[in-house]
């Protein structure tokens, strides 16, 4: 051992780039996590909530600091002693691509290693007359990384967020689910980027637990607002996912239904980032039904686990989760309701943090 | 109070640029006694540079003293307990009298952090922080120093990433010299004062980085 040549893995290549991604030795994977979770933490502290020694530290934050990942912040002047360096992520480091197929449409996003939305555009699925529109979701792809200023090799992966639910496969044209299948393996194989697959919703509480609104929170109830009402269990920010989840008819395809029958246009109602209009009483009784089922949800799993806060999440305008999350909290005694604080599209953003997660971070 | 050992050859014992082992910096110019103003009250900063100091050779011509390795343990012993031990050497390694290819002056190198974590002279018998430093690479004009160096010019450039390489290997603190100071070109491969300074400033915010719990 004493005498046998050095072992270079570590810093094998000097070349700028993500190429030594596959093999992320677990304290690596510790300590981008902490730096994901935590922002400008010094390596001290990095040590002290790690357990791994100062020098073992030192060597996994130079090596991520010479890929690129990660960067030294300003000397914050302590109450004690000399100055000390807070580290974070490098926001250019790193680049993730999240897909989210919905029932109407499909939304493509490029975020960056903080989270920070750089592209996202929305294209219309294929319909059941026209066939595949594969070309066009591989031509999204491809313009989302190359809206990028440089190296596609700072691109980590693709994420795919896949609806599972059978209501809102339903919806979705013919075939679809079918089709979602192969999809990940064709962008593999047209882009040579790996593609990471997961349940839309959970997608969607992933990326509000990394980039949103649930960061500081370990246990809480997720919900997911599309077309109908989503549920997910968070217990120390792990997400239950389960096939066998219902969802609920009090979604926007249901506010749709009672806007039509009221002669009011819904047009506004699915497109990404628009205003609502003010759609009077039907909002209003919209907002009861919704919170009606958020409190039964609420109490039935109180009985199980003691889960006092709950993350309403969706691509809706922030200030709808707000008013929902405000009433249901003036309704339920000692329940927390935060609006999710991912805009345009959760379920997207949430795809594109898969790869990190995967990628960069410990279980 | 920390305790900080600077372990080096004429570079650490603050040799002036075109000058003899005798022509040395003032104590507060030498990058430990920079070191030691950076840091403040609470360390103690031991200054050990020997001129034609190398990794763990006994220099035919100079003398068997000369050998980092044989020293380093009883010069340990002397100032311990150690929190910090920096070793910046690695130049001498390079003279043409040893043939040395920079890889073989970082397993020189490496053998030096074995001795450390070996003798285990931190507080408690434990074993101190370790900081490799790789020194910065020779000017290509070493008067008339370029026939004992003879090729160790364009070896110096290399020195950096397989000291690295080791600190690495062995988990180690590393710092590259060469990134922010270059040699004098009054011989091409002395520090000049200016150079001592910003050693002794950068070594400061390394070896704060290192994050230290105050436990009194």
């Amino acid at each position: 051992m004493r005498f046998a040549p050095p072992n270079p893995l570590r810093i094998a290549d000097r070349s700028s780039g993500l190429n030594s991604i596959s093999v992320r030795s677990y304290n690596e994977r510790l300590v981008l996590s902490l730096l994901l979770q935590n922002d400008g933490i010094s390596r001290m502290e990095i040590g002290q909530r790690t357990g791994l020694s100062a020098q073992t530290v030192s060597v996994i934050v130079r090596s991520l600091e010479q890929e690129g990942l990660v960067k030294k912040g300003k000397a914050q002047k302590g109450r004690v002693g000399p100055p000390a360096i807070p580290l974070s992520l490098n926001a250019k480091g790193a680049y993730s691509v999240g897909i989210s197929l919905g029932h109407r449409q499909t939304d493509v996003v490029l975020i960056d290693f903080v989270g920070a939305v750089k592209f996202h555009t929305t294209i219309p699925n294929s319909s059941r007359t026209e066939g595949s529109n594969h070309t066009q979701f591989l031509e999204t792809v491809r313009a989302a990384i190359q809206a990028l200023p440089s190296n596609r090799e700072r691109i980590a992966g693709v994420g795919l967020a896949i609806p599972e639910d059978r209501y809102e496969l339903n919806l979705a044209p013919y075939g679809a689910a079918e089709r979602y299948e192969t999809l990940g393996s064709e962008i593999e194989a047209d882009l040579g980027v790996e593609v990471y697959v997961q349940n839309d919703i959970s997608a969607a509480a992933g990326g509000e637990s990394l980039f949103g609104a649930a960061k500081p929170l370990t246990d809480y109830l997720f919900c997911y607002l599309g077309a109908r009402l989503h549920n997910r269990l968070v217990l120390n920010h792990q997400i239950f996912n389960s096939n066998a989840i219902q969802s609920h008819d009090v979604g926007l395809l249901y506010l749709q239904k009672r806007l039509e029958e009221n002669g009011l246009d819904t047009s506004a109602l699915w497109e990404r980032g628009a205003l609502w209009p003010d759609f009077g009483t039907v909002e209003a009784d919209w907002f009861d039904t919704c919170v009606s089922q958020l409190e039964q949800s609420m109490t039935a799993l109180s009985q199980f686990v003691p889960v006092t806060t709950i993350v309403l999440s969706s691509y809706a305008p922030k200030d709808i989760c707000e008013k929902i999350s405000k009433r249901l909290e003036d309704r339920m005694d000692g329940i927390r309701a935060i609006a999710g604080s991912l805009e345009v599209s959760p379920k997207a953003i949430g795809a594109a943090s898969l790869p990190f997660s995967s990628k960069f971070m410990v279980e | 109070m920390r305790t900080v050992l600077c372990y080096g050859d004429s570079n650490t014992h603050g040799q002036i640029p075109g000058g003899t082992p005798l022509d040395r910096f003032g104590l507060d110019t030498r990058w430990p006694g920079v070191l030691q103003r950076e840091l403040g009250d609470g360390w103690h900063v031991i200054e050990e540079g020997l001129s034609g100091r190398t990794t763990v050779h006994d220099d035919p011509i100079e003398g068997a003293i000369k050998n980092g390795r044989t020293y380093l343990r009883p010069c340990m012993m002397s100032h311990a307990p150690l929190d910090v031990v920096v070793v910046m050497l690695g130049t001498n390694d390079l003279k043409a009298r040893f043939g040395q290819p920079p890889s073989e002056v970082a397993m020189g190198m490496g053998c030096l952090i074995h001795d450390i974590k070996e003798l285990a002279p931190g507080p408690g018998g434990n074993v101190p922080e370790i900081m490799i430093v790789a020194p910065p690479p020779m000017q290509d004009d070493i008067k008339e120093w370029s026939s004992i160096f003879a090729g160790a010019q364009e070896k110096s450039h290399r020195l950096a990433l397989e000291f690295e390489i080791m600190a690495d290997s062995l988990e180690v603190h590393y710092f590259d010299a060469g990134s922010i100071i270059e040699c004098d070109p009054e011989d091409g491969f002395h520090l000049s004062g200016n150079a001592h300074k910003a050693l002794g400033v950068s070594m400061a915010q390394e070896i704060v980085a290192i994050g230290w719990v105050d436990n009194g």
